[in-house]
């Protein structure tokens, strides 16, 4: 409690506030001190807010928050905000079982009206019921009763029907199980005299868990692994492509498990290559197994040959065109996790703890926290194959005289989605305020990223809805393949001029010459005069650095604009087929 | 000042960050704006943390000021 105060104590004082309204329906207290603080760890500088509903009324609390520029909402469910009798505080009593059920169906029917209305504004995350139930049915504590089960069943239908929609999360209770021992988590003494009925500890443990929902960090985006016992148990060279082994009869299945982990990582999206001291042939012909459960076609690319692994991670960074801190690098030697992240600042080294089951288990659970995403867009299923293509494009395109021709022969086509209200319709809701892939690719997008402004979908929705406000999506494929929505343009405009205030564009889309096709579709749709951008230089967003350099002839130190003219004067040849939508409403 | 009234003070001032410390020693209730019973509650927990000890919940309606705390903790400290 001590260190939560102090780091709210410690929190800046100015600046654009997180704004988070706890709703509860008991007395919030030490919940709300925790949440604030670890909120405010997860926004070191931000000021975070963290106000507070009416007490026994969450549905009342939630129709409230509707009104306010909240930028997130935390619902902290107890069995009493189902029926007050379920609750140590009240001496109400059921007549009947059937009661107890028409009032918690009408209780959870409200709250889901509640929470529905609110999704289109902001993130909210949720936790269901945490504390036991009072000892109010006719078991003996050690055997459900049907009361309890009826109400769990209820409970899970209700949080399936949320956990469909973009926006909100729940609260994981099997973790928070084993992060807070549901037999200390009720405190009968602070909910009788103070109305709050959680323990410090668990206090502090639920505002963890709904903090990270609220805040989450970004996951991670690729995984590099070792080979000789770490995907598989064995030495290659030693034991032959037959002899190396990763199954049940072998005693080997935690180097299965692994496999099939990341096999399904890749499947979300997330990038798997390989880093190995190794033969290469010998390799192919492991991948060649059929009992191999991480397909061949899932991991691009493969670094091996027998040189430090640095220079494989760094090659494979560099295919896969993101930074250290977006990976996870795993590997049996702490002598090759030590090399790698040395040469390799925030890169995130685990090491595959062969034989040990229990840190196996570890291993597997934090691989998954780490990569964990929300949701799974088309655009992760396609990341891998694009990655894929994107390194063949880029070696033929840049291959001096035939880039021209090389261009021209892509079969490059674009799709420009454009959402304007000044372009006759306005949808504030449904659209690209809605479309979780645009804000995840705002959000993640570093290397041609305007200004690297992050946005809460609070902050987005506020942005995308303004009455001058436009916002231009861009899809991308060629004959190499389709790379899904790959950049993001949003702004106001005035008159003639448009003024952006967020570009991104992924990596995987670079030297096609998008971003030119990008701006000359604003110049033409809106027949703009001038284009200002909101432009500020990060550590990060060289590339787009460069491209303004090119464009301009200097490289702008902050905001700057250029006019029709000047753009038409250093735009290259363009060869995409472009098909442009406009939605509204 | 002895060592309760020093991590007393401790406590006081976590809770109230924004009050002077010579007027925490004599804070009350009655005399600051922003001691209301939440802050009460959180002060008890905040001393519960640093003395290691349950501070008893019934008696919190007795406990409205510096001097009233360090009595309840002279009068609670075990033998």
């Amino acid at each position: 409690m001590t260190e939560a105060l102090e780091i709210i104590q410690k929190a800046p004082r100015e600046g654009a506030t997180f704004d988070v309204v706890l709703a509860c329906g008991f007395t919030p207290l030490h919940l709300r001190t925790f949440l604030r603080a670890h909120l405010q760890q997860r926004f070191p500088s931000r000021p975070v807010n963290v106000s507070e509903g009416l007490y026994g009324d969450v549905p009342g609390t939630l129709v409230g928050a509707a009104r306010q520029p909240v930028h997130a909402i935390a619902l902290a469910l107890e069995w009493p905000d189902l029926d007050p009798r379920l609750g140590f505080r009240s001496s109400g009593v059921w007549r009947a079982e059937t009661e107890l059920h028409e009032t918690v169906d009408a209780a959870l029917a409200r709250l889901t009206d509640a929470i529905l209305a609110l999704l289109a504004h902001v993130r909210i995350a949720v936790s269901l019921p945490t504390t036991p139930l009072p000892p109010l049915f006719h078991t003996a504590g050690w055997q459900a009763s049907t009361a309890e089960l009826l109400l769990d069943e209820k409970l899970s239908a209700f949080a399936a029907t949320l956990a469909r929609r973009h926006g909100l999360s729940l609260v994981n209770l099997r973790r928070l199980d084993e992060e807070s021992p549901p037999a200390s988590r009720y405190d009968l003494r602070s909910d009788l005299l103070t109305g709050l009925p959680y323990t410090v500890a668990h206090a502090d443990a639920l505002a963890a868990a709904l903090g990270r929902l609220l805040a989450p960090t970004a996951p991670k985006k690729g995984v590099i692994t070792d080979l000789d016992d770490t995907l598989w148990d064995g030495i290659l060279g030693d034991a032959g492509p037959e002899g190396v082994s990763w199954d049940l009869a072998s005693h080997q299945h935690l180097h299965g498990l692994y496999q099939k982990m990341l096999a399904g990582l890749s499947e979300q999206g997330v990038l798997i290559g390989v880093a190995s001291k190794n033969d290469p042939d010998l390799v192919d012909r492991v991948f060649q197994r059929p009992d191999l459960l991480l397909p061949r076609s899932r991991v691009f690319p493969l670094e091996v040959h027998w040189n430090a692994k640095s220079g494989s991670v760094a090659r494979i960074l560099d295919t896969w065109n993101i930074g250290a801190d977006s990976v996870v690098f795993v590997d049996d030697s702490p002598m090759e996790l030590a090399e790698v992240a040395a040469a390799h600042p925030g890169i995130q080294c685990l090491r595959f703890p062969k034989g040990d089951y229990t840190a196996g288990l570890a291993m597997l659970r934090e691989l998954r926290d780490l990569a964990g995403k929300e949701y799974v867009s088309a655009e992760d299923a396609l990341r891998a194959e694009s990655i894929r293509q994107s390194t063949d494009f880029r070696r033929q395109a840049t291959d001096g005289s035939a880039t021209e021709t090389f261009l021209a022969q892509a079969n490059a086509r674009i799709e420009a989605d454009m959402y304007a209200s000044s372009l006759g319709r306005c949808r504030p809701h449904g659209g690209v305020a809605d479309d979780p892939r645009v804000l995840e690719l705002v959000n993640k997008t570093n290397q041609f990223n305007l200004n690297g402004i992050r946005f809460t979908e609070a902050d987005w929705q506020g942005r995308v809805v303004r009455p001058d406000a436009f916002t231009a999506v861009f899809s991308y494929d060629d004959k190499f393949g389709p790379l899904g929505k790959i950049a993001v343009m949003q702004g106001t405009r005035q008159g003639a001029r448009l003024c952006i205030a967020a570009w991104v564009m992924s990596c995987r889309a670079f030297s096609r010459r998008i971003e030119h096709q990008c701006l000359k579709l604003l110049f033409e749709r809106f027949e703009a005069a001038e284009i200002r951008f909101e432009f500020a230089p990060t550590p990060r967003n060289g590339p787009l650095q460069q491209f303004f350099a090119d464009l301009t002839g200097q490289t702008p130190g902050g905001p700057f604009a250029i006019t029709r003219e000047q753009f038409a004067e250093h735009c290259p040849p363009l060869y995409h087929k472009v098909v442009a939508s406009e939605e509204g409403e | 000042m002895n060592d309760v009234d020093a991590r007393l003070l401790r406590c006081f001032r976590v809770v109230f960050p924004n009050v002077a410390e010579t007027d925490l020693r004599t804070a009350s209730q009655d005399s600051m704006e922003t001691w209301d019973s939440v802050a009460t509650i959180t002060l008890a927990n905040v001393i519960e943390d640093e003395f290691h000890r349950p501070v008893d919940f019934e008696r919190l309606d007795e406990l409205t000021s510096f001097d009233r705390f360090r009595e309840y903790l002279a009068e609670t400290d075990a033998p």
